[in-house]
């Protein structure tokens, strides 16, 4: 049994059909990213999974058990944790207490979640020194690796990645994907991506999203291997299969 | 001299009542992105329930956490009547609802302890003492006290308690509060719970210097919103400046230029702050950041 099924999960904004009837799969354990040009229903497809947008129909599976249209607080509960797109780390707190905010979907001591807030700061050394900074005045990449850290205190089955290279440098990009590959060891991840190139680099299987629909999904090499997919989806230059 | 410094403690003691009723319309703000107009009725209502309370027989203390739980109730009842059925709505929809709630609370007391001013007496035996030139009335004493001490536990409160920063985090950015399992609906119930005890306190301890009327609630609410833009409106900190500086500023106005235009420099001082700097003392100082 996979730990997440979607079966033709539908959503709707007022007259917009945001996702027409999206089925996809996570096992335990894997990478999985999700590909797709703007306005495809990426980001959509994760709103749904952790209770932001509410389905119109179709089916979410966690575990075995249905979550389609319970509320965000439940299913953080339940172990999933959404990193957003737009990393919204809280402006006006500092960077220990954003991570910290993160353990809230579950009970611990506050002494004990400022210890594990420490710990986080071992797998993203970069933003130890801002641990006293306030979230404003952080860079968009060093604003990316404490939106991941507080995503990962709430000790996750799941973690939901939206667009964590967007907008930033290639060299931090870079620093960002390493850390989801030290991640995916305890952690199943279900990656958004627009830059396919780096989202297949860390993925075991991929899904390629089109006006809210899968047209395709595969493993990252059957997904590069297409070049009519490749050129149509994913964006690729030639250089890119080297 | 003399009268200056006698000035300057009477202005800090309303001073600081205003601040507490504008502490609480900042807090609902933060949390809500609403004003509440009915906030002002909180003071009043709290000003009411004491008086029934002594009246009652209650000694003064008993009376006090009385009056107090029935502004904690309050609270709840607001939030869940007043603003968690428009929650989802814009902003007009909700400030109309507090203004209506305001109507009806004010009209509600009215029909139940009709339209004669009460006299509530202060805490102390004791009207006060004098300390050298300055004369300390021991119900002004009380009000900067309590003040004081409500202001440090705030600031313990928001700044060094996790429950504090959900707060802020919820007030900052709701969605993603409720996306790290932060009980959104929960954070706010304690702000309304809080802003009505605050605005309930304000009101129990300005009593016995005012008279108990229906009336009490717009007046210290005025003021008290006239504090929050002067402070910096959405900021915890402007709310208890401007309040003070309000508060200094009429006290200071009645003395030596007019009695009677006393409310009129608190507005005067008001619309200078929209025209030159609307952003108040504190102005915003969480920048947001693409």
């Amino acid at each position: 049994m996979p730990l997440l099924e979607i079966r033709n999960l539908v959503v709707r904004y007022g007259e917009i059909e945001a996702l027409r009837g999206v089925t996809c799969a996570v096992e335990q354990g894997q990478v999985v990213t999700l590909l797709g040009a703007n306005g495809a229903g990426k980001s959509t497809t994760l709103r749904a999974i952790s209770g932001l947008a509410k389905p119109t129909s179709g089916e979410i599976l966690f575990d075995g058990k249905s979550i389609a249209g319970l509320g965000p607080e439940a299913i953080v509960r339940m172990g999933i944790s959404h990193v957003p797109e737009g990393r919204r780390v809280f402006p006006g707190l500092t960077v220990k207490e954003n991570i910290m905010l993160g353990a809230s979907n579950r009970r611990a001591a506050t002494s004990e979640i400022s210890r594990e807030a420490d710990a986080m700061f071992d797998l993203f050394p970069d933003i130890r020194k801002f641990t006293n900074a306030l979230g404003w005045t952080l860079s968009g990449g060093q604003l990316q690796m404490v939106a991941v850290a507080r995503g990962l205190m709430a000790k996750p089955r799941l973690l939901l990645l939206d667009e964590p290279s967007l907008g930033l440098a290639p060299v931090i990009v870079q620093a960002v994907f390493k850390i989801i590959s030290e991640i995916r060891r305890n952690t199943t991840v279900l990656l958004v991506e627009q830059n396919a190139r780096m989202g297949l680099s860390v993925a075991d299987y991929g899904y390629v999203l089109e006006t809210g629909r899968i047209v395709l999904g595969g493993k990252p090499d059957e997904l590069w291997g297409n070049e009519a997919i490749r050129a149509a989806y994913l964006g690729g230059h030639a250089k890119a299969s080297a | 001299m003399d009268l200056a410094l006698q000035l300057l403690f009477t202005g800090i003691g309303i001073g600081a009542v205003y601040a507490l009723v504008a502490l609480g319309f900042v807090l609902i703000f933060r949390a809500t992105n609403v004003v509440n107009f009915a906030q002002g009725e909180f003071s009043m209502v709290a000003a009411y329930l004491m008086v029934v309370a002594v009246e009652a027989g209650l000694p003064y203390w008993a009376a006090f956490i009385v009056a107090l739980l029935g502004m904690a109730l309050l609270g709840v009842v607001f939030n869940l009547g007043v603003y968690y059925p428009l929650r989802h709505r814009s902003y007009l929809p909700v400030i109309i609802a507090t203004i209506g709630a305001s109507i009806l609370l004010a009209n509600s007391v009215l029909a139940i302890y009709g339209p004669q001013p009460q006299v509530l007496e202060g805490w102390f035996e004791t009207p006060g003492i004098q300390v050298g030139p300055v004369y300390l009335d021991s119900q002004y004493l009380l009000i900067i006290g309590v003040t004081i001490c409500l202001v440090i536990f705030n600031f313990w409160f928001f700044e060094k308690t996790l429950l504090g920063k959900k707060l802020q985090a919820t007030s900052q950015d709701k969605e993603m509060a409720s996306l790290l399992g932060i009980s959104v609906s929960t954070m706010i119930m304690i702000t309304f719970i809080y802003s009505a005890v605050l605005g309930g306190l304000a009101g129990i301890l300005v009593a016995p210097v005012l008279f108990v009327s229906i009336q009490m609630g717009s007046t210290i609410a005025l003021k008290a919103f006239a504090a929050t833009i002067i402070g910096g409106f959405g900021d915890v900190a402007g709310a208890i400046i401007g309040g003070l500086a309000l508060g200094l500023i009429e006290t200071f106005g009645a003395a030596y230029i007019s009695v009677p235009y006393k409310d009129g420099f608190a507005f005067l001082v008001l619309i200078a702050f929209l025209i030159f700097r609307p952003q108040g003392i504190f102005g915003e100082r969480v920048a947001e950041k693409a």
